[in-house]
């Protein structure tokens, strides 16, 4: 166990966390609504963490749908993070011993892939940064999912505290972070490009986010083919 | 859905939202990857955060929604110089946090 790189872990956590307050806080109101327990609600979010499959979740069983569309639903919005797992296995490889990497995964999310491989261009991967960084986040999801499940009604709309624009600018400030050379600039700018017209024209490969990973494919292909670096 | 369908409905979102998260590491990490397909993986985190910001301030509710009245286009603008100007995570955030609860409050 490195101290230092489970705090730098956990402090890497912590606008994630931000982000999370509000969402988690709103998932876990939500799932009241929906006739869930604050016990199911806080379970769910300790045992899946996966915000936007939650929100499906919550939909679909207020729609009064069955556990196989959930279910359905939730393996197409997952499967974008085989794509994120497998990217990270270059960087994990003779840093993180696999069986303890592919345990720490588990708390894989858009937020935290984007933190991690911001952090991984410059320092060696380690098990404790990833359990630093993975656990934190996901306590911090669990804290809120518990919030708003016993809150609910109380606090009422947390927009007005602007944190519903706390992940965005995460993304906005790591995507420049990441952005190391013209061709990951072209590669960035083709992938939104690609993943909002794909959501225009298929609404519903935007709302299982699919359009991320065909317009990732798209985009890593283009800069294969543009880059000359190795 | 009653209490035991909820039940088992958590099982199974858990199962499906984790086995794409492990299986990846735990069967590619015995394997080295060919180069070519080692630098295409070197561009899907790029890929991925363009795609993710994209989203974020452009669909914010799930549907594309590029209008003035789309608060988080306006926080965007003073985020990203600020990211570029500062590359400081904090400072960016701030920014974009305060613009937004300003927006919201005040527009």
């Amino acid at each position: 166990m490195q101290k230092h790189e489970l705090q730098q872990g956990i402090k890497d956590s912590i606008p994630i966390i931000l982000g999370y307050l509000p969402l988690g806080f709103a998932f876990g109101v939500l799932a009241n609504e929906a006739g869930m327990s604050i016990l199911q609600a806080t379970t769910m979010s300790i045992l899946c963490f996966t915000g936007a499959g939650q929100y499906v979740a919550i939909g679909i069983i207020q729609a009064g749908g069955a556990i196989f569309t959930v279910i359905m639903a939730n393996i197409l919005l997952n499967l974008r993070y085989s794509l994120f797992s497998t990217s990270l296995v270059p960087y994990l490889k003779g840093h993180v011993p696999t069986a303890l990497g592919s345990l720490l995964s588990y708390g894989l999310t858009d937020e935290t892939y984007a933190v991690a491989m911001n952090r991984y261009q410059e320092h060696a991967p380690t098990a404790s940064y990833m359990a630093g960084l993975n656990l934190s986040a996901h306590l911090g999801w669990i804290s809120s999912t518990l919030l708003g499940a016993v809150l609910g009604g109380y606090i009422g709309n947390t927009d007005r505290f602007g944190l519903d624009f706390a992940l965005p600018a995460m993304y906005t400030c790591l995507l420049i972070f990441m952005l190391r050379d013209k061709s990951d600039v072209i590669v960035a700018i083709s992938s939104a490009f690609f993943c909002l017209l794909i959501g225009y024209f298929m609404p519903a490969a935007m709302a299982n986010m699919f359009n991320i990973i065909i317009a990732t494919v798209i985009a890593a292909s283009l800069g294969v083919l543009i880059s000359e670096r190795d | 859905m009653n209490g035991t369908s909820i039940w088992l409905m958590i099982i199974g979102v858990s199962l499906v939202s984790l086995l794409p998260r492990i299986l990846p590491v735990a069967l590619f990490s015995r394997f080295d990857f060919p180069k070519p397909f080692k630098r295409w993986l070197a561009f899907v985190a790029p890929a991925v955060l363009g795609a993710l910001t994209a989203l974020s301030v452009l669909a914010p509710e799930g549907a594309i929604s590029i209008s003035l009245n789309n608060r988080y286009i306006w926080a965007f603008l003073p985020t990203l110089l600020v990211a570029i100007k500062t590359k400081s995570l904090f400072y960016s955030l701030l920014v974009g946090i305060v613009i937004t609860a300003l927006l919201y409050n005040f527009v």
